[in-house]
């Protein structure tokens, strides 16, 4: 954590902010050349609000993940797992969970553009462990299971130290980004916690109940 | 032929020439165009019109690809700036990037720049304190630098004028060592601000926690909705660009004054080379001038040119600046231009933990960012084994406890109705560093930047004396928040290189004598007298204040000097 003058607002905003900075050089893209340039061009036409690019069917290799990704190559399956994934840590209640905010493909997209590649191969080797070891020990896939023993899995693996670190990996990026996409969402922001452009005011001695 | 030749030069020459537009270029636009005179502003980078082009100021959060984080290969590629706080999603089009303009390290240095009408103007942190006495008769007292010039009754009036204008909100504290101004309210202090600042006063008769100074129309004059702004919203999202002008920047306030009195010609894209200087006139005639995009060499005249590049690059546009009268760079006679470049030591921050008054919060947000404690050290007399101090920020906020631990709905209930937690207080150093002439920036022998100028080698480092401040600062601080019932006290000394505090400053310093210093007392270039410097570059010592008021106001007088002695032609 580095600061430049004095603007304590900001920085405290930016406290947690990660640096990834390195001199290592960015390492190549795994995607081909021709496959690049036309997901760019998709990506220029298709830019949803928050910047996710969804590739519409006509458009996309059969089986391949429905948003446009620089760097990581996921199948339509793993991309289906992960929205299991996402909705089992934020489930709809009365509101939205996870799926229908497609916070899995917000999370898909964060680990593309903003994490190492060392990062992004142990990710995935981690959901590739994560769904044989779901099958070793219910002896069905993650996505058949009841949602009790989906949290029981996730729990699992939360609470062991000695997950290997793939799945570790995996766990703790699917879940950092599940939560931080879902409360900086557009709908958490306008429906649940809402997030002020113009509060217009400043009161220091606001009353709380105090904790 | 040689009509059309003296047609061109015509076209070319205005009465004043300003180089840059950020915050001190803005200001001498503002004042020459106001007393009449034709002025051509040179900015380097893009045009950034108010309102206009604030792309992403009204953008929520979702509204950002990476929701404010930069992408790993934007990141990679700039890794300077990247280290500062404002080289986020929502403002890094304000930011310079790294390999665009690039400059020689001899030693580590976070140069951080803002090419764009406007310049840092848009960016700054609008913290806006005045200097005193203690400050001006610093370097005189002390042994170090040179004796300032001007003393704190030369710059008052002036403070006055550009706090008027640009509207500067805080209180009346009473305090010899940061002079109170013309005010617009103070922002409040919150609860545990408060607190602090009670406990402070009680232990501690010559130190103060005040409510921040700053840039902000807490409640604007005829005179700010005359510029077309309004009340600052508490929006803190001022980086982006305020479209209510709810914070003093160049753009929502001096360049749409000057533009009205049509007398501003403003040119964006507008590198410029060097200052020319007429060996047979005795003085300087214009600039010469490389468009950035067409890279098309062009020349400007003008009777009178100030230099407002911001510090560094004043430094390399003097130093570039040669002629069989000033071989080593305009002004240069002494051999000092370039040298003596100082900053702001930031490089300490402590914060901690308050248990008490948890029947309070806060709500919305606080543009002034909490409390600022002026300089307490070495101010009446000589108290420690190092020279000079350091203000402090302090601020307090009421922190959340978001359990994220577990799965499901739980866990969904749990991070939307976080649980109040206990308050957290931080406060970081702004340490003063003595200027030395081994601290310098010069020009590069071999390297050239892509419109054929010399790259800057920077060689600027901490000394032993920030290091016993930065100790001070530490133990005092924590002793005090200590004494305040603060409790899990933590202390960040992470060091970070010069230049990311983006104060820097000297280099072409203010001094009586022209044998050491290359300004007199009007900012005015001491053997070249139609060329002035009010930027950065001009400062003799940094003091700890931030310092962008200070540049503003000997801007203003410089230029109130400068017209009057155009109209008894003396220069």
């Amino acid at each position: 954590m580095v600061f430049c003058d004095f603007d304590p607002q900001l920085m405290r905003l930016n406290f947690f902010r990660q640096s990834f900075i390195e001199n290592s050089k960015l390492g190549g893209l795994n995607s081909k050349e021709s496959q690049m340039e036309r997901r760019l061009f998709i990506k220029q036409v298709l830019i949803m609000g928050g910047g996710i690019a969804m590739l519409p069917s006509c458009m996309r290799d059969s089986g391949k993940s429905s948003i446009a990704l620089d760097n990581l190559d996921v199948s339509l399956e793993q991309e289906k797992l992960l929205a299991e994934v996402s909705e089992t840590i934020i489930p709809a209640t009365d509101t939205p969970g996870a799926k229908e905010l497609n916070l899995h493909l917000f999370v898909l997209k964060m680990l593309d553009d903003l994490y190492e590649k060392e990062d992004q191969k142990l990710f995935m080797k981690g959901l590739g462990d994560f769904a044989d070891s779901a099958k070793d020990k219910y002896s069905k896939s993650f996505q058949e299971l009841a949602v009790p023993q989906k949290q029981e899995f996730l729990l699992a693996i939360e609470q062991d130290k000695q997950a290997p670190p793939a799945i570790a990996k995996f766990y703790e990026i699917m879940k950092g980004r599940t939560i931080g996409g879902y409360l900086n969402s557009k709908y958490v922001m306008t429906n649940l916690i809402k997030w002020e452009l113009v509060p217009g005011r400043y009161n220091g001695y606001f009353p709380v109940k105090a904790a | 032929m040689s009509n059309i030749n003296t047609d061109n030069k015509k076209a070319n020459t205005y009465d004043v020439i300003v180089i840059g537009s950020g915050i001190s270029g803005g200001w001498a636009a503002k004042e020459f165009t106001e007393k009449g005179l034709k002025t051509l502003v040179l900015e380097r980078g893009r045009d950034v019109q108010h309102i206009r082009d604030y792309p992403t100021t009204n953008k929520y959060p979702y509204e950002f690809e990476h929701r404010g984080e930069p992408a790993l290969a934007i990141q990679k590629e700039n890794p300077i700036a990247s280290r500062c706080y404002i080289f986020r999603e929502d403002a890094m089009h304000f930011v310079v990037k790294d390999n665009e303009h690039p400059y020689v390290q001899e030693k580590p240095f976070d140069w951080i720049r803002g090419y764009q009408v406007g310049g840092k103007s848009l960016l700054w942190a609008r913290q806006t304190q005045r200097w005193s006495d203690f400050d001006f008769e610093g370097p005189a007292r002390d042994g170090f630098a040179v004796d300032w010039p001007i003393r704190y009754k030369d710059i008052a009036p002036w403070y006055s004028h550009v706090e008027k204008f640009a509207g500067i909100s805080g209180n009346k504290d009473g305090l010899a060592e940061l002079p109170d101004g013309e005010f617009l309210p103070g922002f409040p202090l919150n609860a545990v601000e408060d607190y602090f600042k009670g406990f402070v006063k009680s232990k501690y008769p010559n130190r103060h926690v005040i409510s921040a100074r700053c840039a902000h129309l807490s409640k604007p004059n005829q005179i700010h909705l005359d510029q077309g702004r309004a009340k600052c919203q508490n929006r803190i999202l001022c980086q982006r660009g305020c479209p209510f002008g709810g914070y003093f920047s160049s753009n929502a306030s001096t360049l749409p004054w000057a533009a009205k009195t049509g007398n501003l010609t403003l040119r964006p894209f507008s590198v410029v080379e060097s200052v020319i200087y007429d060996d047979k006139q005795g003085k300087a005639t214009g600039v010469r001038v490389i468009d950035a995009n067409t890279k098309q060499e062009m020349e400007f005249y003008a009777k009178i040119i100030f230099v407002n590049a911001a510090a560094i690059n004043t430094n390399l546009i003097l130093l570039n600046s040669k002629s069989s009268r000033f071989p080593n760079g305009l002004g240069n006679d002494s051999g000092y231009l370039g040298k003596f470049v100082a900053f702001h030591n930031y490089s300490a921050r402590i914060s901690a933990e308050y248990d008490g008054l948890k029947q309070f919060g806060t709500d919305g947000r606080n543009p002034a960012g909490g409390g600022y404690i002026p300089r307490f050290r070495n101010v009446f007399k000589q108290e420690t084994d190092f020279k000079r101090g350091y203000a402090a920020g302090f601020s307090a906020y009421r922190s959340s406890n978001r359990d994220t631990s577990g799965v499901g709905e739980k866990l969904k209930n749990n991070i939307l109705n976080p649980e109040l937690g206990p308050w957290r207080v931080g406060s970081h150093m702004m340490g003063e560093t003595i200027p030395k002439e081994s601290n310098y920036v010069s020009l590069n022998g071999n390297k050239k930047d892509n419109w054929g100028i010399p790259l800057l080698n920077i060689s600027v480092d901490y000394d032993e004396n920030d290091r016993l401040m930065k100790k001070d600062y530490i133990a005092e601080m924590s002793q005090m928040f200590d004494e305040a019932g603060f409790k899990n006290i933590e202390v960040n000394d992470k060091s970070q290189a010069p230049g990311l505090d983006i104060h820097e400053m000297g280099g072409v310093r203010m001094g009586n004598d022209p044998k050491t210093s290359i300004l007199n007392k009007w900012n005015q270039v001491h053997a070249c007298p139609n060329v002035f410097v009010t930027d950065g570059a001009c400062m003799t010592s940094t003091s700890c204040q931030n310092p962008s008021l200070t540049y503003m106001a000997l801007t203003a007088r410089a230029v109130d000097y400068a017209v009057k002695s155009l109209n008894r032609y003396e220069v």
